[in-house]
């Protein structure tokens, strides 16, 4: 009886729970297969066609993507001449391990003091901004610096994994991509910045627990963010750096089977990492539920907005990079200025 | 000639038609999703009766033909070749290079040719594709594989484009 | 490599890139461009990956045998390709045309053009990453080739029409399936409209990008609807009506603006134009024969029985096996669906031409190209390519 307590105490155990279970691995390796189903699945619909099926049938083809992952696995993996194969075979891991990465430190729930199956890690996760404990892998009262200051490792090992294919088509993905990078994280900081200080905080959980969500405390903001996370996330229009009828697959061109598979989930799970922060920032996240409940309830509705994210997919062609430089910077980054502009008058008048 | 009329499109468009115009193109999306308009041919499991007049693979009915070579002359792709069979010349058709024209059961003076609607065939290898008269002279039937083939009609449809009803026939 | 693989080659500010022949943006089509940053210094287009010698082929084979070899090169248009090489031997041969047989090859020439812009919409579509444009050309395609099949017999190498006439006859089923597809079509043009021509992505993509202006365009010997996307009055069919097409009302788009989008939109409303077309046909077609009496005349009777009056098709007499056209030459051009298609036979009076030359609207897209990608950036590659509806094959041959 002991044994099983013991556990079930480290399963749940905040560090190891969020980080690999509900949003962490497990969670978000199903959720990666879910998404590209829907994904083909939408498309197909829209396009008159019928998508993934005959892998099983009364699933709607969901086992087709299992089925190929399978191929990818026992498929050869091709390096090509005058790389350096370390590198080579080492950065897309990379590239998906820091995609990963900042699912240990995006808060999911809250722990309330009793009542929860993980009120017993309430004091060992305690937050003092809001006087409850935080369902995180790591807590840190400064998580939206650190959530954002990790995924712009992000774009740099994409980068890396360029210049490791010497590729030329690679090699002008990878600029594409550094300059992508450059404007969207802008956006990202500057409407990140403009929530903490509407809320007077850097912390997720309060801006959470203050009950107002942010889409309505500042719409402009919402706006800057989600169009950030789509360039980020590299979904369509803003699917510029492995556009495939021109660099026919930027950075990824020279990858083949498991290193293929592995550069094309970083973008995936980059998309949820930020549809996190999204719905932690402006869609309320887990409130008013807490635990267990909460933390469902916080990646169900990032799991909509990533699938939503897909769904462009399906409605947009992809812009040219001058264009998107300019629309980012020309249009969406004066929006960004006006929410922090919005931010400051707001917090200023609402003092919490 | 009638007159000349030049068009113009309306270029540069204010930022509220521009968000219109995105709000347009994801509501398009989103209504194809929720009201798709499949038109996919499940093939293994349903299979497209053709029209009459299709032109499928073709026979030959040997004791009609007559020998007179015509199809063969009027072969485009030189697949259709004559050879002497007792004492009389019959076609033999190498589906290797058949293009399908039906030039020859056109051309044919006494209808002893015949396209059948069958299209979908393989081969394990070239020298089956090649039939002789006997081979030729008889309904090229390939049993599916998988029996349960449901037989379809494609039907344009005003709304769907595409529709396939079952073939009663 | 020294140092373990770790000096790489780093492209420099400027550089070359091999684009194709077998990239998924290049088509069957080599294109080397000289990047000076995003920016295209200069592009050499390389075609010839497919090229299959038609023309060389055509001096071996009889007349009647060219009319499958002549389709395949454009073969998502094939009854234009078919319909200009006839009209020339028609010429050689010196025959009449039926009333109904000539309604018959613009009723099939404008399905067939239909089904050539609605996929060059779809290779457009899919070069500029539009995945739904790409599939929905080619799902609203499959439309306009069944109609194909119902009436020629195969869906696209159609071999319909033959120095005379047409094969086979217009029936009551098909008239009631062309009516429902020019239906949909129109409804469906709607919603091609919302997703992609008024889509601002698409939008952004097209306008202004490769302009070409109307000196220009006439310069180059751009063709078909990239010449009328430049503002040039330019159509065989209304300069040289062949056809049916002297009686049929249909108007001729042109746009000014000489871009990608110009272009995209002159094919959506030739689109259109070719619908009321075919609607006229079906309402105004006369009754008659399809093929001309000199050839009809030497079908034997009780063929003509069991076919044309049973079935509704024509048999062909013997003569088409090898016809000796008398000496001489004739060229004859066609509006096929990239624009005017020029051939040119010449007759020695044996059963097999001297020369066949054929001039593809595609190939004169090369130096359009070559023209509109100096200066472009890398991106619009793809969307200049695409907006020209370049078909490596066509301009191959």
């Amino acid at each position: 009886m002991n044994i099983l307590f013991d556990i079930r105490y480290y399963i749940l155990y905040p560090s190891f729970f969020a980080p690999i279970i509900l949003p962490g691995l497990i969670f978000t390796a199903i959720l990666l297969l879910t998404t590209i189903w829907f994904e083909r699945k939408a498309a197909a619909r829209v396009q008159m066609r019928v998508g993934p099926y005959y892998a099983s049938k009364r699933l709607g083809g969901y086992l087709q993507l299992v089925a190929d992952a399978l191929k990818f696995v026992f498929s050869e993996v091709i390096v090509p001449d005058g790389v350096n194969p370390t590198l080579f075979a080492l950065t897309p891991v990379l590239v998906v391990a820091m995609s990963f990465l900042p699912l240990a430190v995006i808060p999911v729930s809250v722990i309330p003091p009793s009542g929860s199956i993980f009120s017993i890690y309430f004091y060992d996760f305690y937050d003092p901004n809001v006087g409850l404990g935080v369902l995180v892998g790591l807590f840190t009262q400064y998580n939206m610096l650190l959530i954002l200051a990790i995924e712009s490792i992000y774009p740099a090992m994409i980068i890396l994994m360029a210049w490791s294919t010497n590729n030329r088509f690679a090699i002008v993905g990878a600029v594409r991509e550094s300059y992508l990078s450059v404007s969207y994280d802008v956006l990202l900081l500057m409407s990140t910045i403009s929530m903490a200080l509407e809320y007077h905080t850097l912390d997720l959980v309060k801006i959470v627990q203050s009950g107002v969500p942010g889409i309505l405390a500042n719409p402009l903001a919402a706006v800057t963010f989600f169009i950030a996370m789509i360039i980020g996330s590299a979904r369509f229009p803003f699917d510029i750096a492995e556009a495939d009828t021109e660099l026919v697959l930027g950075p990824a061109t020279e990858y083949s089977g498991l290193l293929f598979v592995l550069t094309m989930a970083g973008s995936y799970v980059g998309n949820f990492v930020y549809a996190l922060v999204f719905t932690d920032m402006f869609l309320w996240g887990w409130y008013p539920l807490s635990g267990f409940p909460g933390a469902l309830l916080t990646v169900i509705k990032a799991s909509i907005l990533v699938f939503f994210s897909v769904f462009l997919r399906s409605v947009y062609g992809r812009y040219r990079l001058d264009q998107a430089l300019r629309g980012s910077w020309k249009y969406i980054f004066p929006l960004a200025i006006a929410s922090m502009f919005l931010g400051l008058v707001v917090g200023y008048l609402w003092i919490q | 000639m009638d007159s000349v009329k030049i068009k113009e499109y309306k270029k540069g468009e204010s930022p509220f038609n521009v968000v219109s115009g995105h709000l347009q193109a994801v509501g398009a999306g989103i209504k194809y999703f929720v009201k798709p308009q499949r038109i996919t041919l499940k093939y293994p499991d349903e299979s497209m009766s053709l029209p009459t007049g299709y032109r499928g693979m073709i026979r030959l009915y040997k004791d009609v033909c007559i020998g007179c070579t015509l199809c063969a002359m009027v072969c485009p792709a030189d697949a259709m070749k004559m050879v002497t069979d007792q004492g009389k010349k019959f076609p033999t058709i190498n589906y290797g290079r058949c293009v399908f024209c039906a030039f020859c059961v056109d051309i044919c003076p006494v209808d002893a040719l015949k396209e059948t609607g069958v299209h979908d065939a393989a081969f394990s290898n070239r020298r089956e594709l090649i039939f002789n008269p006997e081979k030729f002279d008889q309904d090229f039937d390939q049993p599916p594989l998988r029996p349960v083939v449901r037989k379809v009609k494609a039907v344009i449809d005003e709304d769907k484009g595409i529709k396939y009803v079952p073939d009663t026939e | 490599m020294k140092s373990g693989g770790m000096e790489l080659d780093i492209v420099p500010v400027s550089g070359e890139l091999n684009v194709g022949p077998q990239h998924p943006g290049s088509g069957h089509l080599r294109i080397f461009v000289k990047l000076n940053g995003d920016i295209i210094e200069d592009a050499e287009i390389d075609p010839g990956y497919v090229h299959r010698a038609v023309e060389k082929l055509g001096e071996n084979r009889n007349y009647i045998h060219l009319i499958p070899l002549v389709e395949r090169p454009a073969i998502l248009d094939s009854v234009n390709m078919n319909l200009g090489y006839i009209l020339a031997v028609e010429k050689i041969l010196n025959v009449d045309v039926p009333e109904r047989a000539q309604y018959l090859r613009s009723f099939a020439a404008e399905i067939s053009r239909i089904a050539s812009h609605l996929y060059g919409m779809g290779i457009l579509a899919i070069f500029i990453g539009h995945s739904t444009g790409f599939m929905w050309g080619f799902g609203d395609r499959e439309v306009w080739v069944q109609i194909l099949e119902a009436l020629t017999g195969a869906r696209i190498t159609n071999s319909y029409i033959i120095p005379g006439g047409v094969r086979r006859d217009l029936t009551p089923a098909i008239i009631e399936m062309t009516k429902k597809a020019i239906a949909f079509q129109r409804k469906k043009i709607k919603d091609w409209e919302r997703i992609f021509l008024n889509n601002p992505n698409i939008k952004a993509r097209l306008q202004d990008v490769g302009v070409m202006t109307r000196e220009q365009a006439i310069e180059w010997g751009a063709a078909g609807p990239n010449l009328r996307g430049s503002g040039v009055y330019y159509d065989a069919r209304k300069s040289e009506p062949y056809g049916a097409y002297s009686k049929l009302d249909f108007e001729i788009p042109v746009y000014k603006e000489g871009d990608g989008y110009a272009r995209t939109l002159v094919r959506f409303e030739e689109i259109e134009q070719s619908l009321r077309i075919l609607e006229q046909v079906i309402k105004d077609i006369p009754e008659g024969q399809i093929l001309s009496d000199r050839f009809f005349k030497q079908i034997p009777p009780t063929r003509l029985k069991k076919w044309w009056e049973g079935q509704r098709r024509i048999v062909m007499p013997g003569y088409y096996a090898s016809f000796r056209p008398p000496k001489g030459e004739a060229i004859s051009r066609v509006e096929a669906g990239r624009g005017e298609l020029v051939y040119y036979v010449v007759s020695d009076g044996s059963a097999k031409p001297y020369r066949l030359r054929m001039i593809t609207p595609s190939y004169r897209s090369i130096y359009v190209m070559k023209n509109l990608l100096k200066g472009a950036r890398y991106a619009d590659l793809v969307s200049i390519y695409g907006s020209l509806d370049y078909f490596p094959p066509e301009a191959d041959r």
